[in-house]
C-alpha cells in the first residue's frame, strides 16, 4: 500500500465537502469502531463504511474514493447511529459520500434504472402487476403515482429542479 | 374510529399485492379505517434521491406526506424502508428551519406545502399500540397454538430510535413483533441473530453474493437455533429476501430446507379466517401446507366470519 | 478630600494588547478625587506593588484603585500592599479591565478602552468613599468531620486523628470500607485488597481520637469554617450495638432473603445481617424493609406466650442472639436517632457508584452472564458468592471464554463524556488474576485504547499481553444472546480493519464511575457545587484540588472525580492536611464585608429574617422592643437584607449606599 500523504489543505477540503453533503458529525468521530462492529455492510464485506470511510475522509482521501463500491453496500439501517458513542451518525456520513459519488456519476448501471423508473412512474421499483393484483382481488391499477399522470408530473418537476436533474439521467 | 392513510410504496403493490390485500382486510375488521393516498409515489428509496441530494429526498418524501396532510390523516406503511425514509425525511425537514424553507420552495413548484401535521407509523406500530394485543386475540377464528415462528422485525423499524416515536423497550432485543405473533397463539422463541440485517436493499443490488451470504448467516441461526414452522416479518423487503433467496440457496445446495414466510398481516388474516387466495397467494417458498394447517378445523375457535366493523376498503 | 491613587496594569499584552492603557491612565488623572494615576507592565509584580506602597508612604494617596485583572485571585495581593504601606487594606477597590473587558472585547479595542475608563471611574467613585474596616476573629472547634468511610475517608480521618484532633467518621453503611473492601486484589501489585485495607479499617475503628458513626448520614449542617454544627442521623439498626459481638448468629437464623449489596446482587443476604466478614465495626443490623417480623414479632409489641411451654415466642433473630442484643419488644424508633456534633472543618469523601448494566441496551443487559466489573471483583473474591471460584451466574459452570468490554458508559455522549480512569487497569488486573489461576481460560479484551498512565502501570499492561491475554483495539458494538445463555460478541479489530465475532461464556462490562444520586442531597446540605462531569467541584482544578468554594469543607477520593487507590489516598491525606490548617491556627478570620443593623433605625418589622439565606438574622429585644440583629459569624455579606430593609437600617460594609450611588453615577455619566 502506498503511504498516505497527509496534506492539511486536502484534509480541510475533505471535511468541508463531506459536511456540505450532509455528514455533519464527521469531526466528532474518535475512531472507536463500535459502528463497524455492528454494521451489516462491513460484515458482508463492504469494508469502507462508517468508521473506515470516516478515517479515510479525515485523512483527506476524498476524491480518491470516488470509485469505492463499499458505500453502496450500506443498508441505511442506522445501527451504527444507534451505537455510536459520539453522536457522529455514521450513516449520514456514508450517504453524504454517496451524494458526492452520485454527483460524479460513480454508481452502477442498475442504480441508473431505479432513477429512471422513479422519474417515469414515481416508483423506483415498478413492474406491471395488473394480473397479479387481480388474482388476489385487487383492482389492476394501484392508487399510486404509477397510474396518475398529475402525480408523475409533480415528481418529475421536483426531480427536474434538483441536482439529480442536472446530471442528465432523465 | 381511527383513520390512517395507507402508504403502499413500491414492493407491496407491484410485487406482493397479497400483502396489500391483507392490510385491506384486517384493519377494517380491527376497527381501523384505511384510506388510500392517491398519487403517492416512491418514498423515495434509499438508492435514489437520498443518495443524490438531501433536499430533493426531503421534497419527494415531503410530497408523499402532504398527500396525507391534505386528507388530515396520519400515514401508515407496511414497508420498513418507506417507514425509515419518510420518518427521517420528516425529521430532517423539521429539525432545520432552513431545510424546511428549501423543501417548501420546491414543493411550491407543484402547489404543495409541508406542514408537519401527519405522523408516520409503521403498520406494526398501529397493530401494537393502537389496535392492541387484546383486540387481535378477540378477532381470531383460528388458534395458532403449537406453531413455532421466527420473527424478523427488520432494521428500519428499530434504528435510529431517536427519530421514531413508537419505540421498542430495547431496540437491540425487540419484542413487539414477538408479542404480536404470540397474540395469535403461536410461540416466537428468541434466536441470536434476531436483530440482524437480512441483506436485502442496497446491498443486494450492489452485490447479490454478499447479500446472500449475510442472509444465509441469519437464516442458519433461525434454522439451527429454533427450527421454526414459519418466518414472520413486518417488512416487505425482508419478506422478499426470505421468500426469494431460500430457493436460490437451496438450488445451489447451500441449504437443504425451506421455511415458509409470511408478512405478519398475512398470518393474522389467515388466523382471522380470510381467504388465502386473497391474502396469501403469492410466494416463491411454498407455504400451502402450513396455510392448510393454520386454517384446519382443529384450530377453529369460532364459527362465524371475522366481525367486520367497517366495510373492507377495496373488494371486488 | 480623598486622595485616590489609580494604578493601571498592562498585564503583559493581556490588557495592553487591546486597551490603550496610557489613555485610561490619563483619563483617570483627570477624575475628581484622584491624586496620582500610574501604569505598570505587571502591577502585581514586586515593583508594581512597591509603587503603591511608596505613594502611600509619601502621603500622596490614602485610597487605592488598581485597574487590572480579577479580584478573585489578585485582591489579596494588593490588599497586602496597602497594609505594608500602612493603610487599612479595605481602602482598596479593583476595576477588572481584563476578564470583563480586554478578554471579551478583543475585537473592539476602542470600545474596550471606553469601557475601561468607565470601570475605572466607577471604582474611583467608590474608593473615594470607602471607610476602613476591621477584621475580627473567632475561635475554632478543634474537631473534624469526615463524611464517607471508604479508603479516602478512612485515611483522612486517620491523618486528622494522628495530628491530635477529635474526628468523627460518618458512613452510611453499617461498616466502613467502601468499594475497596469489595475488591479482590489491587493493581499493579496484585496485593489482596482486604489484606491491606483491613488493618487500616481496624486502626480507624480503634483510634482514640476517631468516633465511628456508621449506618449514619449527615442530615444538616449549619455554621461556617471553624464552627460547624452538624446533625447526624443514625439509622435504626434494631440491634443494641453495645451488646452485639458480631457473631452473626442472628443472620444465620433469619429466614428472609434479599439481594446482597456487598456482593452486587450476585448472592442473597438475610434481613438480619452483618455487612461483610471483615466489617468495622462488626455489628449486625436488621433491615426492616425486608424483615418478615417472624412469628408476628412486630417491633414494640409484647411476644405471644407459648401455650405449651409458657415461654414467650421470640423471632429467630432474637432467640439466636447469645448477647441479648436483639429485643423486638422495645420501642425502637424507626427514624433512628439524631446526634449533634460540633466541628471546625469537614472532609467529604463519599465516593462513587458504578453504572448499572441496565443502561446498555446493546449489551444484552437481561442476560445473567453479562456482569459489571464490580460484580466480577466479587465473583473472584474469596469472600464472594462463589468463595472465589470462577463460576458464571447462569449455571454456576466454569466459563471457558471471557470477554472484557471497556468504556461502557464512559467516553460516551449518551452517558458520561469523561474517561473513568481506572477501568482499563482493573480489567487488566482481573484478566491477569484469572489467567494466572486458570491458564486454560481464553480471555479477549476490547479497548478503544489502553489507558495505563501511572507508576508501573504500562508494564502491568504489557505483562498481560505476555501472559497470552488477547487484547484488541476497537469498541464492542453489541452482544447477541445464544442458546444456553452464551453470548456472541460483535466487535471490531481496528488494526485489521475487520469485524470480529465469537462466542463468549461470560462478558464483563467496565461500567462508568459516577456520583450516586444521593450526592445531590448532600451537596445541598453542604453547599457543594458540581463540575461538568457531575462530580463534586474542587476550588481550582490545579491549585485547589482538595478545597471547595465553601471555606472549611474539603474533598477527597472519587467523589471529586474518578481515580485509583494511590491517587485517592494521596488526595485523602492532602485533604486532611488542608482541613487541619484552621484547626491548628485555632482561630478563623471573620470577613468585615458583612451586614450590620443600625438598631436605632430598625422598626422590628422582621422582613429581613426569613430572607437571609444563611439564617444569620434574628429578632432580639433592644430597649424592650424586638430588633433585628445579625450574627457576624453566620453573615456571608450577600446584601439581601440590606436591599430589603424598608427602614434602610442595614448597611453592608464595603458596599454602602453612597459608595454604590457614586459607582452608578460614574457609569451613567
Ligand atoms: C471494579 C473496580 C475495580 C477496582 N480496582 C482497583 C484496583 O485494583 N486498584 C486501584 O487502585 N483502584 C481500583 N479501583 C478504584 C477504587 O475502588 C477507588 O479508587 C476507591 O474505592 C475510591 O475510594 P473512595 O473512598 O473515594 O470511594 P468509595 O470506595 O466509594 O467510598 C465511599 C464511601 O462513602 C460512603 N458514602 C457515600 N455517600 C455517603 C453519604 N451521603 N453519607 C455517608 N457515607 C456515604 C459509601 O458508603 C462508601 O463507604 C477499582 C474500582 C472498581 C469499580
Ligand atoms: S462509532 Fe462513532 S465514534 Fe466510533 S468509529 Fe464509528 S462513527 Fe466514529
Ligand atoms: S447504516 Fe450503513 S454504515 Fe451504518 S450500520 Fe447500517 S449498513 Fe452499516
Ligand atoms: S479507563 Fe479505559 S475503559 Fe475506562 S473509560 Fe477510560 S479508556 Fe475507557
Amino acid at each position: 500500500m502506498p503511504a498516505i500523504v497527509l496534506d492539511s489543505d486536502k484534509i480541510q477540503d475533505s471535511v468541508k465537502r463531506i459536511m456540505e453533503y450532509g455528514g455533519t458529525g464527521v469531526l466528532k468521530c474518535v475512531q472507536c469502531g463500535a459502528c463497524s462492529a455492528v454494521c451489516p455492510g462491513v460484515k458482508a464485506g463492504f469494508p469502507v463504511l462508517c468508521r473506515l470511510l470516516i478515517k479515510k475522509l479525515l485523512e483527506g482521501q476524498f476524491e480518491e474514493l470516488v470509485e469505492e463500491t463499499s458505500t453502496w453496500g450500506c443498508q441505511a439501517c442506522n445501527r451504527c447511529t444507534e451505537v455510536c458513542p459520539q453522536g457522529v451518525r455514521p450513516q449520514e456520513v456514508v450517504f453524504a459520500y454517496r451524494r458526492y459519488q452520485a454527483s460524479e456519476l460513480a454508481f452502477s448501471s442498475s442504480a441508473t434504472t431505479s432513477q429512471m423508473n422513479l422519474y417515469g412512474t414515481g416508483h423506483a421499483v415498478f413492474t406491471e402487476a395488473g394480473p397479479l393484483r387481480e388474482k388476489v382481488g385487487l383492482p389492476a391499477k394501484a392508487p399510486t403515482s404509477a397510474y396518475d399522470e398529475k402525480a408523475q408530473k409533480e415528481i418529475q418537476t421536483l426531480l427536474d429542479n434538483s441536482p439529480m436533474g442536472e446530471l442528465g439521467l432523465f | 374510529m381511527e383513520k390512517y392513510g395507507l402508504y403502499l410504496g413500491c414492493n407491496i403493490p407491484f410485487k406482493a399485492p397479497d400483502i396489500e390485500q391483507s392490510f385491506r382486510k384486517v384493519f377494517p375488521a380491527l376497527g381501523i379505517e384505511v384510506t388510500d393516498l392517491p398519487g403517492a409515489g416512491c418514498c423515495p428509496a434509499w438508492g435514489t434521491a437520498p443518495s443524490f441530494d438531501l433536499t430533493t429526498w426531503c421534497a419527494v418524501s415531503g410530497r408523499n406526506i402532504t398527500i396525507a396532510e391534505d386528507l388530515d390523516v396520519p400515514i401508515m406503511t407496511g414497508c420498513n424502508s418507506c417507514f425509515g425514509v419518510l420518518s427521517e425525511a420528516k425529521h430532517f425537514i423539521e429539525a432545520d428551519a432552513s431545510r424546511k424553507k428549501a423543501v417548501n420552495e420546491k414543493l411550491g413548484l407543484i402547489n404543495r406545502q409541508f406542514k408537519g401535521t401527519s405522523d408516520i407509523y409503521h403498520i406494526s406500530h398501529v397493530l401494537y399500540e393502537k389496535v392492541g394485543l387484546d383486540k387481535i386475540k378477540e378477532s381470531l377464528k383460528y388458534d395458532l397454538s403449537g406453531l413455532k415462528v421466527a420473527v424478523q422485525p427488520g432494521c428500519h423499524i428499530l434504528w435510529p430510535s431517536d427519530v421514531y416515536h413508537v419505540k421498542e423497550k430495547n431496540s437491540f432485543f425487540p419484542t413487539q413483533l414477538k408479542e404480536l405473533v404470540e397474540a395469535l397463539g403461536a410461540s416466537a422463541p428468541h434466536y441470536s441473530r434476531l436483530e440482524a440485517c437480512c441483506g436485502m436493499g442496497g446491498m443486494r443490488s450492489t452485490d447479490v453474493e454478499k447479500s446472500l451470504e449475510l442472509f444465509k448467516t441469519k437464516l442458519l441461526s433461525i434454522k439451527e437455533e429454533i427450527d421454526p414452522d414459519c418466518i414472520v416479518t413486518t417488512c416487505s423487503s425482508c419478506f422478499l429476501q426470505f421468500d426469494m433467496s431460500q430457493k436460490t440457496l437451496k438450488e445451489r445446495g447451500e441449504i437443504d430446507f425451506e421455511i415458509p414466510v409470511f408478512y405478519y398481516t398475512q398470518l393474522l388474516a389467515l388466523a382471522m379466517g380470510f381467504d388465502p387466495a386473497n391474502v396469501a397467494a403469492l410466494c416463491v417458498t411454498p407455504r400451502d401446507a402450513i396455510i392448510a394447517e393454520i386454517q384446519s378445523e382443529a384450530r377453529k375457535v369460532r364459527e362465524q366470519e371475522p366481525l367486520m366493523t367497517l366495510a373492507p376498503s377495496i373488494d371486488r | 478630600m480623598a486622595k485616590v491613587g489609580v494604578y493601571v496594569c498592562h498585564c503583559g499584552s493581556n490588557i495592553a494588547g487591546v486597551i490603550d492603557v496610557e489613555a485610561v491612565r490619563a483619563f483617570a488623572e483627570g477624575l475628581p478625587d484622584v491624586a496620582v494615576a500610574r501604569k505598570d507592565l505587571f502591577m502585581c509584580s514586586d515593583s508594581g506593588q512597591e509603587m503603591i506602597k511608596q505613594d502611600i508612604r509619601d502621603g500622596l494617596v490614602d485610597k487605592v484603585v488598581v485597574a487590572a485583572c480579577t479580584p478573585r485571585t489578585h485582591e489579596p495581593i494588593f490588599r497586602g500592599a496597602l497594609s505594608a504601606g500602612g493603610l487599612n487594606k479595605y481602602l482598596f477597590e479593583m476595576a477588572n479591565i481584563r476578564d470583563q473587558d480586554s478578554w471579551v472585547h478583543a475585537q473592539d479595542p476602542e470600545g474596550a478602552t471606553r469601557k475601561a475608563k468607565l470601570l475605572v471611574a466607577s471604582a474611583v467613585g467608590k474608593a473615594a468613599r470607602l471607610r476602613p474596616l476591621e477584621e475580627k476573629y473567632v475561635d475554632v472547634t478543634k474537631a473534624a468531620l469526615v463524611i464517607g468511610g471508604g479508603v479516602a475517608g478512612i485515611f483522612s480521618a486517620l491523618e486528622l486523628a494522628k495530628m491530635g484532633f477529635k474526628t468523627y467518621l460518618v458512613e452510611k453503611e453499617p461498616s466502613i470500607g467502601g468499594v475497596m473492601a469489595m475488591l479482590d486484589k489491587t493493581f499493579p501489585t496484585n496485593d489482596c485488597s482486604a489484606c491491606i485495607l483491613t488493618p487500616v479499617m481496624v486502626e480507624a475503628g480503634n483510634h482514640p481520637n476517631i468516633e465511628l458513626l456508621t449506618y449514619s448520614e449527615v442530615e444538616d449542617v449549619e455554621g461556617y469554617i471553624g464552627n460547624f454544627n452538624v446533625k447526624v442521623r443514625r439509622k435504626q439498626a434494631y440491634v443494641d450495638w453495645a451488646r452485639c459481638t458480631g457473631c452473626g448468629a442472628c443472620a444465620e437464623k433469619c429466614p428472609s432473603k434479599t439481594p446482597d449489596e456487598f456482593n452486587m446482587g450476585l448472592s442473597n443476604r438475610k434481613a438480619a445481617y452483618i455487612h461483610f466478614p471483615q466489617a468495622v465495626p462488626k455489628k449486625a443490623v436488621v433491615d426492616m424493609a425486608h424483615c418478615k417480623s417472624c412469628g408476628g414479632r412486630e417491633i414494640g409489641t409484647e411476644p405471644k406466650i407459648s401455650e405449651k411451654t409458657g415461654k414467650p415466642l421470640l423471632a429467630p433473630c432474637e432467640k439466636a442472639c447469645p448477647a441479648d442484643a436483639i429485643n423486638r419488644t422495645l420501642q425502637w424508633d424507626p427514624a433512628g436517632e439524631i446526634k449533634e456534633i460540633k466541628v471546625g472543618t469537614i472532609v467529604v469523601a463519599t465516593g462513587f457508584q458504578v453504572m448499572d448494566k441496565g443502561w446498555f441496551k446493546e449489551m444484552a443487559p437481561d442476560n445473567k452472564n453479562v456482569i459489571t466489573a464490580l460484580q466480577m471483583e466479587r465473583l473472584i473474591s474469596a469472600t464472594g458468592p462463589t468463595g472465589g471460584k470462577l463460576l458464571r451466574p447462569s449455571d454456576n459452570e466454569k466459563p471457558h471464554t471471557l470477554t472484557f468490554v471497556s468504556c461502557v458508559g464512559s467516553r460516551d455522549e449518551k452517558h458520561h463524556t469523561y474517561c473513568s480512569r481506572v477501568c482499563c487497569m482493573y480489567m487488566i488486573k482481573q484478566a491477569r488474576l484469572i489467567k494466572e489461576k486458570y491458564p486454560d481460560v481464553n480471555i479477549y479484551m476490547h479497548f478503544i485504547d489502553v489507558r495505563s498512565p501511572g507508576k508501573d502501570y504500562d508494564e502491568y499492561y504489557t505483562g498481560a499481553r505476555k501472559m497470552g491475554i488477547n487484547i484488541l483495539r476497537g469498541k464492542v458494538g453489541g452482544l447477541e444472546v445464544l442458546p444456553g445463555d452464551n453470548l456472541r460478541v460483535l466487535a471490531y479489530d481496528l488494526d485489521a480493519c475487520a469485524p470480529v465475532e465469537y462466542e463468549s461464556d461470560l462478558v464483563i462490562l467496565a461500567t462508568a464511575m459516577e456520583l450516586p444520586p444521593t450526592a445531590k442531597k448532600l451537596a445541598q446540605t453542604l453547599g457543594l457545587q458540581f463540575c461538568g462531569s457531575n462530580f463534586f467541584k474542587e476550588l481550582h482544578p490545579k491549585l485547589g484540588p482538595v478545597e471547595t468554594s465553601t471555606e472549611g469543607i474539603f474533598l477527597a477520593g472519587c467523589c471529586q472525580g474518578p481515580k485509583d487507590i494511590p491517587d485517592t489516598v494521596s488526595q485523602a491525606k492532602g485533604a486532611a492536611a488542608a482541613a487541619a490548617v484552621p484547626l491548628c491556627q485555632g482561630r478563623v478570620k471573620i470577613e468585615p464585608i458583612i451586614s450590620e443593623v443600625h438598631t436605632e433605625k430598625c422598626s422590628g418589622c422582621g422582613i429581613c429574617v426569613p430572607l437571609c439565606p444563611y439564617n444569620a438574622i434574628s429578632l432580639k429585644p433592644y430597649a424592650e422592643k424586638p430588633r433585628a440583629i445579625i450574627d457576624i459569624t453566620q453573615c456571608k455579606g450577600c446584601g439581601v437584607c440590606t436591599a430589603a430593609c424598608p427602614s434602610a437600617a442595614i448597611v453592608l460594609h464595603g458596599y454602602e449606599e453612597d459608595q454604590i450611588f457614586a459607582q452608578i453615577a460614574a457609569l451613567t455619566a
